[in-house]
């Protein structure tokens, strides 16, 4: 026999309300008995036995110590026995690679719509709404690592902490109200898409931009404080809340993030499209995301090409403000970092060119360009060889014997800043070449003066190369002093390049003519795992160079100020360093893969009831 | 290029988790392909005041190698495209260097006041190494200067030496 659901339902809320009242009766009835024990002293003899005394005593000797303990204020705390450094290193990344991926969006997302708007293209505005639907999960994403990185912060390091607010706390405030701003921009950029006119709409993503990069501004001012510490007396005190802010490592830290931000924020873009791409049934849908994917990793790469000179001007500015600490990063604890950072970086680009050459595959009429892939190809590889040469070789006693000193008699020469440098200016020069015969895919120039303006092109390049190639090499005649100035007459060739190169191309192809058909969403799905790969790359990347700026300060809460006294005041080796930096990327791909997803539900079709068969009761 | 045929989501998903496990296992291993150095913070050292020189010259080069940085930029025994001037017989040099100044007292101002005298052909930038960060105490400045006599000299200095017997402004 079926029971009765009902009669089953009703008694079991009888049943909760009875367990409630049983739990609320012995409750009253434990109360009111110790409410009364005084009460039985007054009318009964007091049955008192020497243990009863002794508790009594003990008792009361443990009040009066409670009562006259000394507040002693504590300079760290632990949890349990996971190292505070490690907890506060691993939140820090992840709000950072949130609020990184937060600011970014907006900035491309905005040029992209501002495109759309000029253009009366709706394929611009809808890929500009694309990717501003991943921002609102991100956002909360980043509030929340935030929120949890400052308690760890006060719990962990209170003293410390105690000093930075005695510096900064004139900024608190505004942080918090800049915060408030940017919640109400991103949200009414977000949810308004559509709902105001164009400009009101634009407005508001300018508005947004702002917004985040002054809320990025001030949260930069407090770190690098700590690295090159300045605006105060030897002892700490503030002499200046403004020259804190603006240290010497503030403008190229802030210059460094922005577009560190939007590669960053690109390739992670660019992951979204290719997961979107690999995953869906639809044509239509499958070229679309073919063509995100595409933008995503424009974006990233035009903002990686400059990154290195961005890069320059932070360490030069490390350099002067301690030439201690610029030392340690090149030259000491961290100087085989930069040999990770090579073989990322090498991956980076080289993933990069690769996605590039596949893409030719969408345009018909490819193979005239095709065949330089193999000249452009050797060039990289032979450029990040070089990069991720050190300079000394890991190497046995008998070996370094052999070689007389810890330097390969050869490949010695290739660790030195000299070839560096120049390896990373052609590597440069080689993506961007990449990209331009990708550009010229499908396409034939009209224009009258195309020979020449061909030949223009060309000759810039080359004489770019040739800068790049001649400094490096006169490089290893001249003492340090000279030398090292020379990575600026070879940054400049490549940039002025670029940009003279670029000028020249538009003119070209203005009216060029289309030979050949682009079929968005018809390349090897290969390409998608790359741009995934890139993704990867990059975070990795931040992470492991977030660690060296930070890391930087060695046994210093605040650079040649406050020094830390924890257990934690030492350097870890690279290898542990990069295993924390691994634990925080998986930890973070776990969670941005929630954030696809909740993005992904927003295109759903609503749940609907299942229909109920015939003869069944409602 | 033809249209790419749809795989299972399933699998897609499997190669996606499979790539960022590999990739993140990749740069981890590189990480610990490099030398790996575990660098302390300094701890300070009680001197035995009644130190010879020689024993000061032995200390006074771990300070050198350590938590003074001099070997960081500085070097003994190198020659070519040298970062910074090489240290190998400076206790000889240093006498040479500043007509009627002896190389205990050129030497004790270069490390006191490193602006003090810059070595043609190269460029200035060495940190006060008595002040943070790097911050050897008195006891530790003299150990070094002892190690600096040793090297194509012999040691004087004793922690009896004050900067005024060295000639320091």
């Amino acid at each position: 026999m079926k029971p009765n659901k009902f009669i089953l339902a009703v008694l079991g809320v009888l049943l909760i309300l009875g367990v409630v009242a049983g739990i609320r009766g012995v409750t009253w009835f434990v109360q009111n008995e110790e409410f009364r024990a005084p009460q039985r002293v007054e009318t009964g003899t007091p049955d008192t036995t020497p243990r009863d005394q002794g508790l009594a005593d003990e008792h009361t000797a443990e009040q009066k110590k409670s009562t006259t303990l000394e507040y002693e204020p504590k300079a760290y705390r632990q949890i349990g026995g996971v190292s505070s450094r490690v907890i506060v290193w691993m939140l820090a990344q992840l709000h950072l690679l949130f609020a990184a991926f937060v600011l970014a969006v907006p900035i491309f997302a905005l040029i992209i719509e501002f495109i759309g708007y000029k253009t009366g293209d709706q394929r611009y505005d809808k890929l500009a709404y694309e990717f501003t639907k991943l921002l609102s999960v991100s956002f909360s994403m980043t509030a929340t690592f935030g929120a949890f990185l400052l308690f760890m912060l006060v719990l962990l390091y209170p003293q410390f902490m105690q000093y930075l607010t005695h510096v900064f706390h004139p900024t608190f405030l505004p942080y918090v109200g800049l915060f408030f701003l940017e919640a109400v921009f991103l949200y009414s950029y977000y949810y308004g898409w559509g709902k105001f006119s164009p400009r009101v709409h634009l407005f508001l993503g300018v508005m947004l931009n702002l917004v985040g990069t002054a809320i990025m501004f001030i949260a930069n001012a407090w770190l690098t404080f700590m690295t090159s510490p300045a605006g105060v007396s030897k002892s700490g005190a503030v002499i200046s809340t403004w020259e804190a802010v603006n240290n010497y490592t503030w403008m190229p830290i802030n210059i460094h993030r922005i577009i560190a931000n939007v590669a960053f924020g690109g390739s992670i873009a660019g992951a979204y499209a290719a997961f979107k791409f690999l995953t869906t049934r639809n044509e239509e849908e499958r070229a679309h995301y073919d063509w995100m994917g595409y933008i995503g990793q424009f974006v990233a790469i035009s903002a990686f090409l400059p990154l290195p000179f961005a890069g320059y001007y932070l360490a030069s500015e490390i350099y002067a403000f301690s030439q201690t600490l610029g030392l340690q990063m090149m030259g000491g604890a961290f100087s085989w970092l930069f040999i990770i950072q090579a073989a990322l970086i090498g991956n980076l680009f080289l993933a990069a060119n690769y996605y590039l050459w596949l893409g030719m595959g969408r345009v018909e009429g490819t193979a005239h360009y095709q065949k330089f892939i193999k000249y452009l190809l050797i060039a990289i590889a032979l450029c990040f060889a070089i990069w991720a040469t050190p300079r000394s070789i890991i190497s046995t006693v008998s070996e370094i014997r052999a070689m007389g000193g810890s330097a390969h008699p050869m490949l010695g020469y290739l660790g030195v800043m000299s070839a560096k440098n120049t390896a990373v200016n052609i590597l440069i020069l080689s993506t961007f070449m990449s990209f331009l015969l990708y550009r010229r895919t499908g396409k034939r120039a009209t224009h009258p003066m195309a020979g020449i303006l061909n030949a223009m092109q060309f000759g810039t390049f080359a004489l770019a190369a040739a800068i790049v190639i001649f400094y490096g090499i006169y490089g290893y005649f001249v003492e340090a002093a000279v030398r090292i100035k020379f990575s600026v007459p070879q940054v400049g060739a490549v940039l002025v390049a670029m940009i003279l190169i670029t000028i020249l191309d538009v003119i070209l192809f203005r009216k060029a003519e289309q030979v050949g058909k682009m079929h968005w969403g018809r390349i090897n799905p290969i390409s998608q795992y790359v741009l995934i790969f890139i993704a990867i790359s990059f975070t990795w990347l931040m992470g492991l160079m977030g660690y060296v700026r930070a890391g930087l300060r060695q046994h210093w809460h605040v650079f040649g100020l406050i020094r830390d006294t924890s257990v934690d005041a030492f350097t870890p080796t690279l290898g542990y360093a990069t295993k924390i930096v691994s634990l925080t990327v998986l930890i973070f791909f776990g969670l941005i893969g929630v954030v696809f997803w909740l993005t992904s539900l927003s295109g759903k079709p609503d749940w609907q009831p299942q229909k109920k068969s015939a003869g069944e009761l409602p | 290029m033809t249209a790419p045929t749809p795989q299972s989501n399933a699998w897609v998903m499997a190669k996606i988790i499979l790539l960022v496990l590999g990739a993140t296992a990749l740069y981890t291993h590189i990480g610990q392909l490099v030398p790996q150095k575990q660098v302390l913070a300094p701890t300070e050292f009680v001197f035995d005041q009644a130190a010879t020189p020689e024993e000061l010259a032995e200390i006074g080069k771990g300070f050198a190698e350590g938590k003074g940085l001099c070997l960081t930029c500085h070097t003994i025994g190198k020659t070519g495209a040298l970062r910074y001037p090489d240290l190998a017989g400076i206790a000889t040099r240093a006498g040479t260097r500043v007509e009627g100044m002896d190389a205990l007292t050129y030497m004790a101002n270069s490390i006191y006041d490193p602006e003090s005298f810059i070595v043609e052909g190269f460029a200035g930038g060495m940190p006060t190494i008595n002040e943070p960060p790097i911050g050897l105490t008195e006891d530790e400045m003299i150990s070094v200067l002892a190690y600096l006599q040793s090297l194509g000299g012999t040691p004087t200095v004793t922690l009896e030496t004050t900067t005024a017997d060295l000639g320091v402004e």
